[in-house]
């Protein structure tokens, strides 16, 4: 295959907090670490200095960009889960004399599957309400803190609606408290400005692929002084706190995708809102019945989720990709389980809506044409499967003398 | 994105019969909003000869859903209602060029919503042709008729697929062990008429007693593959023909039984199975065993019986 020839994919990405098309400055400054400096980062002699120095400059990279005093709190990681799961399992291990955890229902599987699982090995894990909004009360957190919690874990912006979380006074009040804290931030680095040495947050996952870095490498940064526990063990990379030879090529890119992250910042926080605003005008302004789910007031600036009722969000999918549109959904249909996301479910989203939500996230290579295309289409789109729909009765002849009819409300359970 | 065949994308872009027929005189409901999909099947049927003369949807769910409400109303168009009523939902699957296995419950809802039209044809009310027994699933609202019709009629060997098709199990997942039981039920019937059951095994109930020889040998063919894989095998092997050597020339010697972890079990022949003999040549073969592998060797001796 000849590099040479390969082209970007065609058509309008708009599921950019699924995974983001890699920046080509990105993936220019990985290709020496693939082919030329294929060293050992620990070795002593020629081929290991230079793979060192790129290592160490990346990390300084990162810690600049999420404003971490020192570079020697970034741990590089192959994912944000591992990050996820290294934070939790170090927080109990760490201090073997707590056994709780503070955590919201509103987590990425990272977070809620892996609590699911120390639950059921003993851990208390205690979730805070989050409103219809998804917003939550940082009091509910103070008051669940007591001399058994090990952690509070707080997402810093939701994935799917893209809420921003008071995590930066969260983290203050754990602290105040002798309570550790971590954030998973996947979805709000290179979102939102973040500078870590003035909170009080312990630890903070991200991952390289939300931010124009490829997929398989991740970040835990863990402040100093941090009681750390690695989650693996092994070699002495990163100071002894995860074991295994340093993925260079993909922390290499990470770095440079940290530092565009960071120029491009005021490009998401003005033309991107922009669009994603104009976005969310169109669709309120030309469909019927649909509303925006989340906190409008706090929430990232790339992301938009909206709820179209009285049709199901896969077969909106489906059309809007017959289109070259990308987007997703949190319906039950366009996944693997049966059930709408756990999201939606715990903001209370009533089923004929949350069956129907459709998330668009932009991104720095997101065009003004492409939200425009995506308004041209989507109303019609919405129309059609509308008038499949038996929930929808707008300009449709009844049938008389029936004994059962469709409603929207009903509480009927019935597969 | 799901994997659909090029018909079932073609359905759902292109739905054919996708409208509301006002004088139809038989309707069948199915489904729900909390549970995702719903599906309207109306139908006009010539009540003098049983004809369906005409057969549209409406449906709230998946491409999937939409496909196979389409793909049903050509299916039955034309039909007398005998023969429409024979139409099994695998049929609806064949026609749409296949469904992924997830989506298998889209065509058992079309199934449905046909025999409730058909019901409903009858004079049945909706609450009496949707009674579906015992209640399993509360999650999606599924009962044991249709668990068990889902079973029969499609041969599912396995709660996941019962899940496929029936969406019973697929929320919290407390009916599963229940599901697991249906399914037996279903099965001994099924074997009763005919259908063997793929891929179960029925306890074997032992016939005749292994013989004690025999069951020595597989007790020794164990300890001698994990004797063998010993990371110290080969060492102590080597070591042990040293020692032999040594040995034969006192008309003694020593063979390897076993390894386990640091423990070698070894016999003795000749004269060093005897009295003193025997205390100097274990403490003899412990201690090379020991330098030789680097390891705390526990030797276990025992005797070969001669004769």
């Amino acid at each position: 295959m000849n590099t040479a020839e390969l082209k970007p994919q065609e058509g309008i990405y708009l599921d950019n907090n699924a995974t983001t098309a890699i920046d080509p400055q990105v993936a220019e400054a990985m290709l020496p670490y693939l082919y030329t400096y294929f060293g050992n980062a620990s070795s002593q002699h020629n081929f290991g200095v230079p793979v060192e120095k790129a290592i160490a400059r990346a990390r300084e990279q990162v810690a600049a960009f999420i404003g971490a005093e020192h570079p020697d709190e970034i741990i590089f990681t192959s994912c944000a889960t591992e990050s996820d799961n290294t934070a939790l399992w170090s927080a109990l291990w760490a201090q073997k004399d707590k056994d709780e955890i503070i955590t919201t229902p509103v987590e990425h599987p990272a977070i809620m599957q892996t609590c699911d699982f120390l639950s059921s090995r003993g851990v208390k894990v205690h979730y805070l309400k989050v409103d219809d909004k998804g917003r939550l009360d940082p009091e509910e957190m103070v008051r669940l803190i007591n001399e058994k919690t090990a952690l509070c874990s707080v997402m810093w912006a939701n994935n799917e609606t893209g809420d921003v979380y008071p995590v930066p006074e969260l983290a203050a009040l754990a602290h105040e408290r002798g309570v550790m804290f971590h954030t998973d931030a996947v979805q709000a680095v290179a979102k939102l400005p973040i500078n870590l040495k003035e909170t009080a947050i312990d630890m903070l996952s991200f991952s390289g692929h939300k931010i124009h870095a490829p997929k398989g490498i991740g970040v835990l940064y863990v402040r100093r002084g941090t009681r750390f526990v690695p989650f693996m063990k092994g070699g002495h990379q990163e100071r002894g706190r995860r074991a295994g030879t340093e993925n260079v090529p993909y922390i290499v890119g990470l770095g440079v995708a940290c530092e565009l992250a960071q120029q491009r910042l005021s490009d998401i926080e003005g033309r991107v809102r922009a669009l994603r605003d104009k976005l969310q005008q169109g669709i309120l302004a030309r469909i019927p019945e649909c509303f925006v789910t989340g906190d409008t007031e706090h929430r990232t600036d790339n992301t938009l989720n909206v709820a179209f009722k009285f049709v199901e969000g896969e077969a909106i999918l489906l059309y809007l990709n017959e289109y070259g549109i990308a987007a997703s959904s949190g319906s039950a249909c366009s996944s693997e389980s049966l059930e709408p996301s756990h999201v939606m479910k715990a903001m209370g989203v009533p089923f004929s809506a949350a069956h129907g939500t459709i998330r668009f996230s932009l991104s720095r290579f997101t065009t003004e044409q492409e939200v425009d295309k995506t308004l041209e289409v989507l109303p019609g789109i919405i129309k059609t499967l509308r008038e499949l729909s038996p929930f929808w009765k707008e300009g449709k002849p009844a049938i008389s003398g029936l004994d059962h009819d469709f409603d929207a409300d009903s509480t009927e359970v019935r597969a | 994105m799901w994997d659909y065949s090029d018909k079932v994308k073609d359905h759902f872009l292109h739905p054919r019969n996708a409208r509301v027929i006002e004088d139809a005189n038989a309707v069948g409901d199915v489904g729900s909003i909390i549970c995702g999909d719903a599906l309207r099947l109306m139908l006009k049927i010539d009540p003098k000869t049983d004809l369906i003369e005409d057969a549209a949807f409406q449906t709230y769910g998946c491409g999937s859903a939409i496909a196979s409400s389409s793909a049903l109303t050509e299916m039955i168009k034309g039909k007398t209602l005998q023969e429409a009523s024979k139409i099994t939902n695998q049929q609806i699957v064949d026609y749409l060029g296949g469904l992924p296995p997830e989506k298998m419950h889209c065509s058992v809802m079309g199934r449905e919503a046909l025999d409730a039209a058909i019901a409903n044809y009858h004079g049945q009310s909706y609450s009496q042709s949707h009674d579906d027994g015992e209640l399993i699933c509360h999650c999606f609202g599924v009962g044991i008729n249709k668990i068990k019709k889902a079973i029969w009629e499609n041969h599912l060997t396995t709660v996941e697929e019962v899940t496929n098709y029936t969406k019973a199990g697929g929320g919290c997942g407390s009916c599963r062990m229940r599901i697991e039981e249906i399914i037996d039920e279903v099965w001994e019937d099924l074997e009763k008429c005919g259908v063997p059951r793929p891929g179960h095994v029925p306890t074997p109930i032992p016939m005749k007693m292994v013989s004690a020889q025999k069951a020595q040998e597989a007790v020794a063919a164990v300890s001698a593959e994990e004797t063998q894989s010993s990371p110290i095998y080969k060492e102590v092997v080597k070591l042990l023909e040293e020692i032999n050597t040594g040995l034969k020339m006192d008309g003694a010697g020593v063979d390897l039984s076993a390894i386990k972890g640091a423990q070698v079990s070894v016999i003795l022949t000749g004269a060093a199975s005897r009295g003193m003999m025997k205390d100097m040549t274990v403490n003899f073969i412990q201690k090379k065993l020991s330098e030789g592998t680097g390891r705390q060797i526990e030797l276990n001796a025992t005797v070969r019986a001669e004769g």
